[in-house]
């Protein structure tokens, strides 16, 4: 252990390289991963920061909130099966927002959201009718407590009276306000998606004391089908492009695994290589397989660190320079720990390929004796 | 030649590590550059392949045609302008359709109020549709023949509208979603099921056709002019600027920046090692008469025999990706990006086996005499 340690002190210059490339695959790992967070949180933020247990859409809506309409109708013979506690209306619009002090083809992208069951961070009670709570993304768009916004083409106005975070809809930040507020905005700008009196996109659902269980199927048995229940979770993976995006980057992330396995063998491989003679003189002199074995891990193990570190803090520096409403990036500590184990744990598998050949040595033959 | 291949073949498999690594890069780099132009396409492809030169958004749109609404009186004023010779009504939604007797699944439908202005330009089958019934479907989900129904919200037509396929276009989704071109009436119709409630259907864009002796271009700045709350733009603009489009670029040109660095780093670190390990046989080499540029093309044959071994491996995993649909993406192989890439990627990596041959190139033949030859 400690001639390992000696030697990268001594010769920093032969792990250089390698640590340069592991340190570029680290960049592209968390690069990848954080691509994917910020996509992910920037798409599903309404949902995830919902206080509830399931979302009830119309089936025919194939699960999409824009497409959902649940009639006052089918909402009674939600709010009447066993196991329902609360029940609240959704409704969400996307309309460009007029801020003032902008210019006039300078629109703010929002998503407007009629509730009745406040998510995370809202009041209980909505807001009154044209006053609504934004994501503190807008922020970044000059949206301060007491702007007034106009929405649409119709300039409908909603005032902010607070903010509220990480509620972000497909890659829009949002408004919260009542329903009537919603169905109003809505009605004014988008009369082919307008709804009628009562009508919501979507039920928010929270369960009694005997949780979700079974619950989902007795929603739709009491709906006669007209109605679809699903679990939070279920429902952020519904949304458009979200499983699609985790699929894709978890694979591409996978494979850029491999090429780390694969370079930390090769490398290793390489240096072992060239160290069998000095390996055969130290097991001459009593060192042990298992001994100059883990020192190589150990290396490996050190040069994945370093390369961890360095991409922490590039990624970091990444964050902090991307400007908001452009890459879609953003780097959480979860991930970059992740990121970091991952290539630990990359670099010890890569190095075990050179197990074989350590094991291998003879010291007899390599200090040039007769086996 | 002999030697590098020689060597080569005794030491496989340090060089098939190598090149499988390098195969697996340029594969990645490959899936990538495919995903990233497979999303295009299917984020804007229908923009691409419809036929109006300029299409007007309402500035509150922000250049989604499905965000976009137009108002009777911004139509009226862009009709109006001065340069435009036909203007037609254009309209996008996302429905819940039931093609044949399958499952329930999404289109998107595009609904334009004259041929020739909206509808799709080159249709690679079929024919264009002659009634209010029939669509045009992007070439990737539809065929001739499919029988299309809009799934109501009950209403007036509790069975919905049912549109027959009688054409195809390549490469023309919006939103990465099975797309149909069809008649402005059919698609009233769809709306009118999906949406009961709906009280007016209005066009999310107008497009129009320039007149004679005006460019789209300038046709487009006299509509911004006419109107502040119109957005016009050429059709290759409104590709362009679809949001979405710029992010997915420039993520994916990150992506890109990072694994090109490590190709050629890769293979750099390999030879140089390489060299270091072989320092003594080549001093002596070099000692016997052998030429520094002898040793020096030996290791660019073997740099290059590495890159195009793994640009093959690399292609020969990409091509069975390239043969089925990712979903709704389309992963289409491009010559152009494969010959491109492959010479990047070649050139990247002699370069940086050039660190490697200026060390050859510093062996002195009369260190082999002292017992030396290191590097």
């Amino acid at each position: 252990m400690t001639l390992a340690l000696r030697e990268m002190r001594r010769r920093p210059g032969r792990f250089a390289i390698a640590t340069v490339i592991l340190t570029l695959i680290a960049i592209l790992l968390m690069f990848l991963g954080g691509l994917l967070d910020g996509l992910v949180a920037s798409s599903t933020g309404a949902f995830r920061s919902q206080q509830a247990d399931l979302l009830v859409y119309s089936t025919s809506s194939r699960n999409s909130l824009e497409r959902s309409r649940i009639t006052p109708e089918v909402r009674q013979q939600v709010e009447t099966v066993p196991g329902v506690a609360r029940v609240g209306g959704l409704g969400s619009v996307q309309l460009g927002g007029r801020v003032p002090g902008r210019g006039p083809r300078d629109l703010v992208p929002t998503v407007l959201f009629g509730y009745e069951l406040a998510s995370r961070g809202l009041p209980a009670m909505p807001p009154a009718m044209g006053t609504v709570y934004a994501d503190d993304s807008l922020r970044a768009s000059n949206v301060t407590i007491g702007t007034t916004i106009h929405l649409g083409p119709a300039r409908s106005a909603v005032t902010v009276a607070g903010f509220v975070s990480d509620t972000r809809y497909s890659g829009q930040g949002t408004l919260w306000g009542s329903l009537d507020t919603w169905r109003q905005v809505l009605n004014a700008n988008r009369p082919d998606a307008r709804v009628g009196p009562g009508v919501v996109q979507a039920l928010v659902v929270r369960s009694g004391p005997g949780g979700t269980t079974g619950l989902p199927a007795r929603i739709g048995q009491a709906t006669g089908g007209a109605a679809t229940a699903l679990t939070i979770a279920q429902a952020i993976d519904a949304l458009p492009g979200v499983a699609q995006q985790r699929s894709v980057f978890n694979q591409i992330i996978g494979v850029t695994v491999v090429i780390a396995v694969v370079v930390v063998a090769l490398f290793f491989a390489l240096l072992t290589v060239e160290r069998t003679a000095l390996y055969g003189v130290l097991k001459a002199i009593g060192s042990s397989s298992r001994t100059l074995f883990a020192g190589v891990v150990l290396q490996a193990v050190i040069v994945a660190l370093i390369a961890s570190l360095i991409g922490i803090v590039a990624s970091l520096v990444l964050d902090a320079l991307i400007p908001p409403g452009t890459i879609p990036f953003v780097a959480t500590p979860v991930r970059l720990a992740a990121s970091a184990v991952i290539l630990v744990v990359a670099a010890v598998i890569g190095c075990t390929f050179s197990l074989r050949r350590v094991l291998r040595i003879d010291p007899a033959a390599a200090i040039g004796g007769t086996p | 030649m002999f030697l590098a291949l020689h060597e080569m073949g005794r030491a496989r498999g340090r060089f098939g590590l190598l090149i499988g690594a390098v195969g697996l890069l340029v594969f990645l780099i490959l899936t990538q550059q495919a995903i990233q132009n497979g999303l295009i396409t299917g984020f804007v492809g229908a923009i691409r392949q419809q036929s109006a030169p300029v299409l007007v958004y309402s500035v509150d749109g922000q250049r989604t045609l499905q965000g976009s609404v137009i108002n009777p009186g911004l139509e009226a004023t862009i009709r109006a302008v001065a340069g435009v010779t036909q203007a037609g009504r254009v309209g996008q939604d996302t429905f819940t359709v039931r093609v044949d007797s399958g499952a329930e699944s999404d289109a998107a439908l595009i609904g334009f109020e004259h041929p020739g202005l909206g509808d799709p330009g080159h249709l690679s089958a079929g024919r264009s549709p002659q009634s209010p019934t029939e669509a045009v479907g992007s070439a990737s989900d539809f065929t001739l023949g499919s029988r299309v129904r809009v799934v109501s919200s009950g209403g007036a037509d509790p069975t919905g509208p049912v549109f027959t396929v009688v054409g195809l276009v390549k490469d023309a989704q919006i939103q990465v979603t099975p797309t149909l071109f069809v008649p402005w009436a059919g698609y009233e119709a769809a709306v009118r099921a999906a949406n009961p409630d709906a009280t007016t259907v209005l066009p999310n864009v107008i497009a129009v056709r320039p007149a004679s002796g005006v460019s789209d271009a300038a046709l487009a700045q006299r509509i911004n002019a006419a109107s502040p709350d119109a957005d016009a733009l050429t059709r290759a603009q409104a590709a362009r600027d679809t949001p979405g489009v710029a992010q997915v670029q420039q993520s994916f040109t990150l992506i890109f920046v990072l694994f090109g660095l490590v190709v050629p780093l890769v293979t750099g670190l390999f030879f140089l090692i390489i060299t270091f390990q072989k320092a003594a046989a080549l001093t002596l080499l070099r000692a016997i008469g052998a030429r520094s540029g002898t040793l020096v093309r030996s290791l660019l044959i073997q740099v290059v025999l590495v890159i195009v071994g793994g640009i093959a491996i690399g292609i020969a995993l990409f091509v069975p990706l390239t043969l089925v649909q990712l979903g709704s993406l389309t992963v289409r192989f491009d010559p152009v990006a494969v010959l491109v890439w492959s010479g990047l990627l070649l050139a990247l990596g002699v370069a940086s086996a050039m660190v490697a041959a200026r060390r050859v190139l510093a062996i002195d033949p009369l260190e082999a005499t002292t017992g030396g030859g290191g590097l």
